[in-house]
Formats: C-alpha cells, sequence, structure tokens
C-alpha cells in the first residue's frame, strides 16, 4: 500500500501511510486507539475507500471497491466483530458468499466436503449441521478463519482477533496462524496486545496519529521501543489545569466482581471527592465495569458496596442507580429524548418533584425554573429552554445529560467516553464540570481513549487488562508506565524507565 | 472438539410445543364429537386452509428476512378483482383472465419491495399504506359489489381428484416448491442471512436490497394464487375477500415456528402445522357446536402465547449473540 491518505469529517485519519506485506510473514500493525490501524485495513478490505493512494498486489496497481472486491482478489478479512449469521448452520455460514452450486440448486455435497476439508486443514472436525449461536465466541471464530480458507486467500487480516478468546484458544488461533503462514499467506494482525506481536509476528508496522512511525522486525525491536514509538515525545497537552482535593471519606468499595467471561474477581474502592481514571484498551472491560457497577447487567460474584452516610452496606442492581449517574459517549442510550425541549429533558427523571400530593399536574413554573436553573448553571448554550435537544451539539447535549443526573443528586457519577466527539472547547468545559462535581465531595469514574485527556484530569488510575483489573498507578505516572500496563507488560519486571 | 449440544427441555418444547398441542387438539375434539376425527373431515380441514397456506407460505420468506407484509390479503382481493374485471365487464376469456392475475400480484408486491427497498420506508408502515389503497382500489374497480363468476370457474374451487380436492394438492405443490426454494437454493440461504442482521450479510457480501426486493414480490404473487382461489371456493368476488388473511397468514407463520425477529423457521413442516393448528381449532370448534364467538377469542390467545414463544426463543439467541460480539 502505498501513500494512502483517508479523512472523515473532522479528523486526517491516515496521512499517507505506506508499507509492504510478503507472502509467508505475519505483518503486526501497532498502535494506540485511534491511530488509524483500523481505518488502514478497512481500505485494504475494500470496507471503506481511501481519498488518495494506490494498492499494489503483486507490483500491480489494485483497485479495491468493495469487500466483494477485495474477497475477489484474495484478501480475507476476519472481523472483531465476527462476521456470522447465528441461527444458520457452520456449513451455510462458511459457504454463504459463494455457494457451489448445480442446476440451479446448492450443491450441499460439494460444499460439506469443503468445509470439512478447510476445518480439517485447521484440525477441526464441527458437526456441519450445528447452528453457529450454539458455538463458543472461539469456536464462532475458527468458523470465520475457516471460511478465509475457502477463499484461497492469499492476505487475510485479523483484528484485534484475541479479545474474546480464552487463553487456550489463544494459543490455538497462533498455532494456526503459524500454519497459514507455511501455507504462503500473508497475515497481517492488528493488536495492542505487545505480547502477542512477539509470539506471532516477524516485522512490525507502527503508527501514531495517521502516520508510519517505524518499522523493522520484531526481534530487532524491544516493548519499551515500541511503546516509546506508539506514544511518541510530545509532552502532555494539558487543556486542564489540574488541583490537588482533599480525598473525602471512602464511598465505594467493590470486592471481588465478576461476572462470566467479562469481568474477573475485580476489587478496588473510591473515595468522595476524587476522579478515577480507568484505563485500558478497547475490550479490555471498562465499560463493562461500569454496566455491572449501575446493576445493567447480571454479576455471577462479588459485592458492591456503598457508604451513603450510615456505613458501607451492599445495595442492590435496582436502588444503585440512585447513588450513582453513568453518563456514556452515546446520548442517546442515557437516555435523552431527542425531539423533546431541554425543558423536559431535564425535569423527565425527577417529575415527583414538581407535583405536589393533591395536584398531580405537573407545576409548569417551578419546571421551567429549574431548568432555567441548570442551564445557567451547566452554560447549556441554546435560545431558550424550549430548544429541541436534537438541535443542540454534542457538548451541549452531553451537559444535559449531567444536568437530569445532578438533580437526582448522585454520589458516584460514571463516565465512559463523555468528551468523545465533542469539540475541544466542549471538552474543556466538560472537563471543568468533572472537576468541580469533585470538588462538590462527588465521586467521578471516568473511561477515555485519550490518554492526554485521562492523564490530565485523574487523580489516580485503574488499569484494565482483559477483564482485570491489574494496577493502580498514582496521578505521577508516566504515559509510558500507562501503555505498558495496559499492553499487557508484566506491571514489575518487564517495564524499565526511559 | 464438536459443539456442545445440550438437551434443553425449555428449547424442546419451544420447537415441538405446537405439535403436541395440535395432537391434543384432535384428541379433544375427537372425545366430544365422533365425528371429527375421519378423513373426509380431514380433507375438508385441509381445503379450507389451502388459500391461507399459500398466502402464508409466500409471507414467510419476507418474515424470514426480519420484515413484515401485512398487505397480502388486499392484494389477493384487488388482483381477483382486476381478473373479475376482465371477465365480465372486459369479457376477456376467463383462463386468459386468470393468467393476466397472477403476475399482478407480483406487480403490487414488487410496489410494496420498492417502497421498502429503495424508499427506505419501515415495511410495516409501508405495507399498511398498501393494505388500504390495494383494497381501496379493488372496491373502486368492482363497485364494493359482490360479483358472481362464471360457473365452470366456480366449479374448480370444489374440483376433486378421487376424494382429494384438487386445491390440496395445488398448495402441496407450492409448499413442496417453497421447501426447495428455502432450503436448496442461494436465493432461499440469503434470505435467512439477511434475517439474521442485514449489516453482516452486507459485510459477507450478500445482495441485501435485492435478496429483500424479491421476497416482497413473491410474496404479492403468491396472494394473487391465494385470493383467485379463495374465490373459486366461494364462487364469487365479495368485498371481504382477503380481509384478515394477513393476520391469519402471520398467525399461522409464527405458531408454525417462524420468527417475526427473522432467520428463524421453516417451510415445511412450519407452515403446515401451523395452518392445521389454526384450521383444526375452527372446524372443530364448530363440530362440538361452541358459539361462533368464541373462535375469535380462542385463536387470539392462541396467537399470543406463539408470540410469547418466539420472543422466548428470540431473548436466548440475543444472549448468545451478545457474546459473539464481544
Amino acid at each position: 500500500m502505498v501513500g494512502i491518505k483517508k479523512s472523515f469529517p473532522g479528523v486526517k485519519a491516515l496521512k499517507g501511510v505506506s508499507f509492504e506485506a510478503y507472502p509467508g510473514e505475519s505483518l503486526a500493525l501497532i498502535g494506540a486507539n485511534g491511530a488509524g490501524k483500523s481505518t488502514l485495513m478497512n481500505i485494504l478490505g475494500g470496507v471503506v475507500l481511501a481519498d488518495e493512494g494506490v494498492v499494489n498486489l503483486d507490483g500491480h496497481a489494485t483497485p479495491i471497491h468493495s469487500p466483494a472486491d477485495a474477497a475477489r482478489r484474495g484478501i480475507a478479512f476476519v472481523h472483531q466483530e465476527l462476521a456470522l449469521m447465528p441461527t444458520l448452520s457452520i456449513l451455510d455460514n462458511m459457504l454463504i458468499a459463494a455457494f457451489p452450486s448445480r442446476n440451479g440448486l446448492i450443491d450441499y455435497r460439494q460444499g460439506e466436503a469443503l468445509c470439512r476439508e478447510a476445518l480439517a486443514r485447521l484440525g477441526y472436525d464441527f458437526n456441519l449441521h450445528t447452528q453457529v449461536r450454539d458455538l463458543s465466541p472461539g469456536d464462532q471464530q475458527i468458523i470465520e478463519i475457516a471460511r478465509t480458507l475457502l477463499g484461497k486467500s492469499r492476505i487475510v487480516i485479523f483484528d484485534e482477533p484475541t479479545s474474546s478468546l480464552t487463553s487456550r484458544e489463544r494459543e490455538r488461533l497462533f498455532e494456526i496462524i503459524r500454519y497459514m503462514k507455511s501455507q504462503g499467506t500473508t497475515i497481517i494482525y492488528i493488536t495492542h496486545l505487545l505480547d502477542e506481536i512477539f509470539t506471532v509476528c516477524e516485522r512490525a508496522v507502527i503508527l501514531r496519529n495517521g502516520e508510519k512511525v517505524a518499522q523493522s522486525l520484531v526481534r530487532d525491536l524491544t516493548r519499551d521501543e515500541v511503546v516509546e514509538k506508539m506514544i511518541g515525545s510530545q509532552e502532555v497537552v494539558s487543556y486542564f489545569q489540574h488541583h490537588v482535593r482533599e480525598r473525602g471519606p471512602l464511598l465505594l468499595t467493590v470486592e471481588n466482581l465478576q461476572r462470566e467471561g467479562y469481568l474477573d474477581r475485580i476489587n478496588f474502592s473510591v473515595h468522595r471527592g476524587e476522579v478515577v481514571g480507568l484505563w485500558g484498551l478497547l475490550g479490555s472491560g471498562r465499560t463493562e465495569l461500569f454496566r455491572a457497577l449501575m446493576g445493567l447487567d447480571q454479576i455471577t460474584g462479588g459485592r458492591i458496596l456503598i457508604d451513603t452516610g450510615r456505613g458501607p452496606h451492599p445495595v442492590k442492581p435496582r436502588s444503585r442507580k440512585n447513588p450513582m449517574g453513568l453518563i456514556t459517549e452515546d446520548r442517546r442510550t442515557d437516555g435523552l429524548l431527542l425531539p423533546m425541549s431541554i425543558r423536559h429533558n431535564l425535569s423527565l427523571a425527577n417529575l415527583r418533584s414538581f407535583i405536589s400530593r393533591l395536584w398531580p399536574f405537573i407545576a409548569r413554573g417551578r419546571e421551567e425554573a429549574a431548568a432555567r436553573d441548570y442551564v445557567r448553571k451547566l452554560n447549556i448554550k441554546s435560545t431558550s429552554i424550549e430548544q429541541r435537544v436534537a438541535t443542540l451539539s454534542g457538548g451541549n447535549q452531553q451537559k444535559v445529560v449531567v444536568g437530569r443526573w445532578l438533580q437526582t443528586s448522585p454520589l458516584l457519577f460514571l463516565m465512559d467516553e463523555p468528551t468523545r466527539g465533542l469539540d475541544v472547547e466542549a471538552k474543556a468545559e466538560l472537563h471543568s464540570l468533572i472537576s468541580e462535581l469533585a470538588d462538590s465531595g462527588a465521586a467521578v469514574m471516568f473511561v477515555s481513549s485519550d490518554l492526554d485527556e485521562i492523564m490530565s484530569l485523574s487523580d489516580r488510575f485503574l488499569v484494565m487488562v482483559r477483564g482485570r483489573l491489574v494496577r493502580e498507578l498514582p496521578r505521577d505516572s508516566t504515559k509510558h508506565e500507562l501503555l505498558a500496563t495496559a499492553s499487557g507488560i508484566s506491571s514489575t519486571g518487564g517495564v524499565s524507565e526511559p | 472438539m464438536s459443539a456442545k449440544q445440550r438437551f434443553r427441555p425449555g428449547a424442546f418444547f419451544l420447537s415441538y410445543g405446537f405439535l403436541m398441542a395440535i395432537v391434543v387438539m384432535i384428541a379433544v375434539f375427537s372425545l366430544y364429537s365422533p365425528n371429527f376425527f375421519s378423513l373426509k373431515n380431514g380433507l375438508f380441514i385441509l381445503h379450507a386452509a389451502a388459500p391461507s397456506m399459500i398466502l402464508a407460505t409466500g409471507v414467510a420468506l419476507v418474515l424470514m428476512t426480519g420484515k413484515i407484509d401485512i398487505s397480502i390479503g388486499s392484494t389477493a382481493y384487488l388482483s381477483a378483482a382486476i381478473g373479475v374485471v376482465l371477465m365480465m365487464r372486459l369479457h376477456v376469456n376467463p383462463g386468459l383472465a386468470m393468467l393476466i392475475v397472477l403476475p399482478i400480484g407480483a406487480v403490487l408486491g414488487a410496489i410494496n419491495g420498492f417502497v421498502v427497498v429503495i424508499l427506505r420506508v419501515n415495511p410495516l408502515i409501508a405495507t399498511l399504506g398498501s393494505y388500504f389503497t390495494f383494497r381501496g382500489l379493488a372496491l373502486q374497480i368492482s363497485n364494493s359489489m359482490t360479483i358472481s363468476i362464471p360457473a365452470q370457474l366456480g366449479n374448480l374451487g370444489s374440483l376433486r381428484i378421487g376424494p382429494i380436492f384438487v386445491d390440496i394438492l395445488f398448495a402441496g405443490i407450492v409448499l413442496a416448491i417453497y421447501q426447495v426454494i428455502h432450503t436448496r437454493t442461494i436465493f432461499g440461504r440469503h434470505v435467512m442471512a439477511v434475517g439474521n442482521g442485514a449489516e453482516v450479510a452486507q459485510k459477507v457480501g450478500i445482495p441485501v436490497d435485492r435478496v429483500s426486493f424479491l421476497t416482497f414480490t413473491l410474496a404479492g404473487f403468491m396472494a394473487s394464487i391465494g385470493g383467485v382461489l379463495t374465490m373459486f371456493q366461494v364462487s364469487s368476488l365479495s368485498p371481504t375477500l382477503g380481509q384478515g388473511y394477513e393476520f391469519t397468514a402471520i398467525a399461522l407463520l409464527v405458531i408454525g415456528g417462524v420468527s417475526l425477529f427473522g432467520g428463524e423457521g421453516t417451510i415445511l413442516p412450519g407452515i403446515l402445522l401451523g395452518a392445521l393448528a389454526l384450521t383444526i381449532i375452527q372446524s372443530g370448534l364448530n363440530f362440538i357446536g361452541a358459539s361462533v364467538f368464541v373462535y375469535p377469542l380462542v385463536r387470539g390467545g392462541i396467537i399470543f402465547i406463539a408470540m410469547y414463544a418466539d420472543s422466548l426463543k428470540t431473548m436466548s439467541k440475543r444472549h448468545v449473540k451478545v457474546l459473539a460480539e464481544q
């Protein structure tokens, strides 16, 4: 691929990236969140089109316009989110893009032979008529990989293939990749997890902010070098002045929290008046932890204790919504009713306080006063409190969500990527809002994929890897430490200070 | 390492519950009325069920892609009305008129397909629109009158070969053809794939829009066959022809195990079982002399149970889906 450029509205995702890959090798594509790895591979896989640049196959410029186009040229994509149809059989799932047919009917005899052979090459013998939904995630991935063997693919792209696998399944996948390499297939392996690169890849291309910053043989690299190149040497961009706060009394204690397949023995505590940054790579279980805390997913073990002033006591999922408020990047799932006005949205969770026992109609005057109060307090930029929320900017919508929660005065705010998609100014406002919440005695736990953001806001960090909380880091930790810990490099011995 | 397939009593009951229910119903009705369990009555039940089975077969593929078509009753009426007008007013040869009717059904279905696939209107709303417009058009051209059809056509409706009604054979052939389309053709597999999620299907390279469009067209085509068949059975075109067929068809499919969420269900034995269940109840209630007003109540209850079973099945499916996405 030569000189690939791609812009999305507001972002230059790729600024002219070139690299090459050879038959029978496994090339690692490394970079932090948002470095452009997935965009680059989506261009190769025909999922998105490049603005500029060419793809050369065997030295010839080859335009790729669609996934079908890519498939025809022998490029297969094993997506992080598997492209499988759960109610169909293994057989149908493998053949779906190219059924062998005879006289207009599907030739299942030939199809079965093809699938059986492809699975056998990977060392599997499934009952081909099993529905895919009855398979484990690991086995489902095997089906998707086996599908690439049917198409005689020459290039197979793996996008974060191990994020849903157990460690045994991961070993099995590495075996398969080695086998595919021995057959002359080119593997392009996207991952955040550095230990995997050293296990299965020969060469690595490192991206940062849409540019290639390094390309070399894996055996010539050390883990420290990789981390350094991923983050670069630039300073933390401080959009926000952090100040030290008095740490308040204990608020939340989580003991051995467990959810089968997602969260593994999580222990931590949060105090009033502190901002805790929850850091981890995509798929490390950050969002799942928040959902478990809010009682949105059922947990399979452990306890959640909250101290509302009468000593720590376990809380039931249903009553947990009271002292906690969840704010996510997807404002629609936070219950923002886009076609309705700011006033309606602000009062929705708190309508009871605007009626009296004898008069069951909403007191319009008081509702309006409260809405105006919050619009002013949070600096929500709008023409009036009757403006439809859909017409507000993302940042102002986010503030309406915060305003809604503020009325129920939660003690703990959980924020999952609260600033994603917001512009710089809106981000800054939300940052000071987070800080003010902590000043007023509430606790804030927040997740961000933006390392600079999380570093400038947090009082301390909790780092998650593969559903486990592996380490707590103090505020003065370096970027390098955060990234290395999250990439699964052993937390004590493996990392030395640059 | 092969997949674990545990026996789950819940899943077993969800899959075979209605088969068991049909057996129980036959037993109960036979106890109350000795004549119920006879070949003659059985054939009459199938005779009565033939048109709705054909309509249901057509709309089955639409449901399997996760969409819905509630206009098929009106499509049946409009195409039958056009046939009658051609024959009675324009004096077209009856055989030719009936042949013209069938492609008209396909065109009406294609209009639904166009509105849903190209104009991106929600299928329920789109076909609710054609539910009214098609029926309105038909009432217009038939002057809302009951029109008797020529005797030689009316006789076709009760034509038998030996003891078996011809329309039973016809419905059987239609079911068999659809069974092959559904299980053995690429189109059939693509229908199921789209029903599993249009986005994934697109990623895999399936022509999602073309597949959906075709299912609507076929549903219209089958609706016109069902409409003509009904007209033959009652020897006339009445303004209520096809009324409620869409809901009978959908109820029948859901009872037969076709999921409204898409991606699930069979032509055989699903549709046959669903049709039998509904008509056996109707006929059985008749036999034991129940009030005619009981039937809608019982049918409503059965539809509710079938929908609930569908939702239960889908809940377990969703669970696996979430796991797969992680």
